[in-house]
């Protein structure tokens, strides 16, 4: 069998792993941002909101079939993450610095996310490898895992809404946050 | 600069495209690029501290 022709046969399992990833990862730095009291700063927001991006374009294609351009979804708000998380790794790059937040396993969140969005890249590029002409192209029931996916990703963007809001309100969030105003409201 | 804006239109784009609006979750993924960009303005033209 053709290498295209094998892509196509999988990319609706890897399009599924690849969503429960990304919903992973966002769960994830939301059970940091509460277990260490570690609130994020903008650029970390900026790198959060490029991963839910991201996964659009992931959900679309499960959603509504493989396309060329559900993938153009994904590289560009992978390009978008990618400058996010980089310039935040050159903000902290000068000896001595310390970085912003705990590391997890020797690496600040955002190096990692430099690794998880070119990683992101690279995946589309080879799924754009097969020649694959989706056969359903409109909307197409959802099988168990992909439900799961779909409800960790929507779950989590509806998380980070009421976060960032309780954290921000509705003006620009403090570079260096250390606490949730909004929380005094409630 | 509204912080929650891009989740909350990402958040929409996530609906729409669960619930199989293509077209609508492109746009609100659109709108959440736009905003995306407008916050990359606001937060990195800054000069960076890297000189050694």
């Amino acid at each position: 069998m053709q290498l295209s022709a094998r892509l196509a046969r999988c990319a609706t399992w890897l399009d599924t792993l690849g969503l429960l990833a990304l919903a992973g990862v966002l769960w994830f730095a939301f059970a940091w941002q509460l277990l260490l009291h570690e609130l994020p700063c903008p650029l970390c927001l900026l790198q959060r909101v490029a991963f839910a991006m991201a996964g659009i374009g992931l959900l679309l294609n499960l959603r509504s079939g493989v396309r060329p351009l559900h993938y153009g979804v994904v590289i560009l708000s992978s390009l978008a993450g990618l400058v996010a998380s980089a310039r935040q790794v050159l903000l902290h790059i000068a000896p001595g610095d310390p970085g912003y937040g705990s590391p997890f396993m020797g690496l600040h969140f955002y190096t990692w996310a430099v690794v998880a969005f070119f990683v992101l890249l690279v995946y589309c590029g080879v799924m754009l490898l097969a020649d694959r002409v989706d056969e359903r192209p409109q909307s197409r029931g959802l099988g168990l895992l992909v439900r799961i996916a779909a409800l960790a990703f929507l779950s989590i963007l509806l998380v980070n809404v009421v976060g960032t809001t309780l954290e921000c309100g509705f003006g620009p969030c403090p570079d260096n946050p250390t606490a949730y105003p909004w929380l005094r409201w409630l | 600069m509204v912080m929650m804006l891009p989740f909350v239109t990402v958040l929409l784009s996530a609906w729409f495209a669960w619930r199989g609006s293509c077209a609508a979750a492109v746009g609100w993924w659109l709108a959440t690029l736009v905003i995306f960009v407008a916050w990359c303005l606001y937060h990195m033209t800054s000069p960076l501290n890297i000189s050694l």
